[in-house]
């Protein structure tokens, strides 16, 4: 795999990693706001 | 076992590029795996003497029934800073410098996959903890209200409250920028014939525990944002005042507080399982039923939350199924156990350091493992629940169980950073010392939960006194037999010369590198291929 690819692939499982631990905060929250 | 060796040109040994930068600009701006994991290990070990500093306060206390030294208040203060400087600041880091030193060398990568954002979350610790330290001199004092933070007594906490919070979201940072780093390292910078299930035990706990990271620490971060804006911005989450629900908090907390216990257990699996096969000279026995074990662990911690607060009142239907699904955990920890012994079944097994603390961290989490069992039936879980059984319990998994795991790793490998083998005397007498105070300090706590004695609390009534003052005794012995371990590190670099290997059974690319390993490893992929054979 060349350089150029591996960062690229470690771009976008960083990204993909973040948006899911974005996901579950605010997830969390929202469910919060529903039951309240 | 799937470890893999390399041929020892395939190591980068004679990258001298450039080194390290000198002074303190080396430790603030590092972006170096090796430096940052050196980090990550001593800031642990300072939290491990503060928190458990903390303890003897907490000990002491209990030593004999009445109030000896300090107020009631100042008691709860203490039990709080402990138990959150023990988890957020001892175990996770400790587990988190392991991974930044072992991780990259084990897959063969020259770093992490992001060094910046790696420098970033060790950093944000001291100021996280540095936030939550300084409220131990507010007028107020510490938080006192339990590290669970559970409403509507958390909401009593005055000045420190929000101090509390943005610790707490600062160490959630922290970790969930581990937990990014780890994955992303161990899916993208494997040597290129390192397949998954060739992974070393250590990397797989390693990564599985990242994504119970990435998975819960931001439920925390949720929970402890809706406690803040019910204090200052009117809402009502948790108040029922407001129509809000404080049992909702409980079980948010839990959805988090659950996988944490494993995110606390399982890298600790995984350097028990690198450790016992090089002192068995024996491959790990069911490496890829490993895998699928601690992956069931990590899935099963997600589905039985609810186990913590039986008492809250549930359904019937919901007690049933959190009783059998926390029971179900025992099936996949039993196959770990039972693959370990196997490993060491017939083996030339030799009983250095590290293989002491691996062979202590099986005999004792077991029993903390079966205490567990116990606690998860429900009808038990009434009586035993908020007393010192439950105390017992935790302490027999996270002392025994992730401290010595971390002792035996830093054993392990520490020849491997210094370069010099460490004191074995030395290190025999720390294990024994460590294994005979830990019993003594927290297995009469079994016996006091199961006589009604209440968690939390500063005084008690003179029938728990004789348990009581020889677990303090206990505990202080404990707490003083962890100032061996500090000489052993202060005076490591004083004995023989390490080989590349460390160890005879060894195996593994870590153990390509020499020893200290340099500055930089890796800097080109090597070559690795299955080794399994060679242990036949």
């Amino acid at each position: 795999m060349d350089e150029l690819q591996r960062k690229k692939n470690i771009r976008r499982t960083t990204l993909l990693v973040s948006a899911v631990a974005l996901a579950f905060f605010i997830g969390f929250i929202m469910m919060g706001v529903l039951r309240s | 076992m799937t470890a893999t060796v390399v041929d020892t040109h395939a190591a980068d040994h004679d990258d001298h590029d450039h080194g390290p930068t000198k002074g303190i600009k080396r430790w603030l701006f590092s972006t170096n795996h090796k430096d940052i994991g050196t980090m990550y290990l001593i800031f642990s070990l300072i939290m491990f003497f503060t928190g458990g500093a903390m303890a003897m306060v907490i000990r002491s206390e209990l030593a004999v029934p009445g109030l000896q030294f300090v107020h009631p208040e100042f008691f709860n203060q203490m039990t709080t800073m402990h138990a959150l400087i023990m988890v957020f600041g001892a175990v996770m880091p400790a587990f988190v410098g392991l991974a930044n030193w072992m991780i990259p060398l084990m897959i063969g990568a020259p770093d992490m996959a992001l060094p910046r954002m790696n420098n970033w979350s060790f950093w944000i610790l001291p100021v996280a903890f540095g936030l939550l330290g300084a409220t131990l001199f507010f007028p107020g004092g510490a938080p006192a209200g339990g590290w669970t933070m559970y409403p509507p007594l958390v909401l009593q906490t005055g000045d420190a409250f929000p101090f509390l919070i943005f610790a707490v979201h600062l160490m959630g940072l922290s970790s969930i920028m581990g937990a990014i780093n780890v994955i992303v390292t161990i899916i993208n910078m494997r040597a290129p014939d390192m397949t998954l299930l060739k992974m070393p035990m250590f990397v797989w706990t390693w990564l599985i525990t990242a994504y119970l990271l990435i998975a819960v620490m931001p439920v925390l971060a949720g929970a402890v944002t809706m406690l803040l804006t019910d204090q200052f911005f009117g809402t009502s989450f948790f108040l029922a005042a407001g129509g809000g629900d404080p049992v909702m908090f409980q079980h948010i907390f839990w959805f988090f507080g659950h996988p944490e216990v494993y995110i606390m257990i399982l890298p600790a699996f995984g350097v028990v399982s690198e450790i016992i096969p090089t002192f068995a000279r024996k491959k790990l026995f069911g490496h890829d039923s490993m895998v699928y074990a601690a992956s069931c662990i990590a899935f099963l911690s997600f589905i039985v939350w609810a186990h913590h607060m039986f008492t809250v009142g549930m359904p019937l239907t919901g007690q049933l199924f959190f009783m059998f699904a926390t029971m179900l955990i025992a099936v996949p920890t039993g196959v770990k156990v039972f693959n370990w012994v196997a490993t060491m079944w017939r083996g030339s097994m030799t009983f250095e350091t590290p293989m002491l603390f691996s062979l202590g961290f099986v005999f004792l989490f077991t029993i903390g493992g079966f205490s567990g069992l116990m606690l998860a039936i429900q009808p038990a879980d009434v009586q035993y629940h908020d007393t010192y059984f439950v105390v017992a319990h935790f302490h027999y998994v996270l002392v025994p169980g992730s401290v010595f795991a971390i002792m035996a790793g830093a054993y392990y490998w520490l020849p491997k950073w210094t370069g010099h083998m460490y004191n074995e005397k030395a290190g025999k007498l720390h294990f024994w010392m460590s294994t005979i105070f830990v019993n003594l300090t927290f297995f009469p706590m079994h016996f006091l939960g199961l006589a009604g004695m209440p968690r939390r609390i500063p005084d008690y009534s003179t029938q728990f006194t004789d348990f009581n003052t020889i677990a303090s005794i206990g505990a202080i012995g404990f707490g003083l037999s962890q100032l061996i371990f500090v000489w052993i590190l202060l005076t490591a670099k004083r004995g023989e010369k390490a080989t590349d290997r460390v160890w005879e059974g060894s195996h593994g690319l870590e153990w390509t590198v020499p020893s200290p390993a340099p500055w930089h490893t890796f800097t080109t992929p090597p070559k690795a291929r299955i080794a399994s054979e060679s242990f036949e």
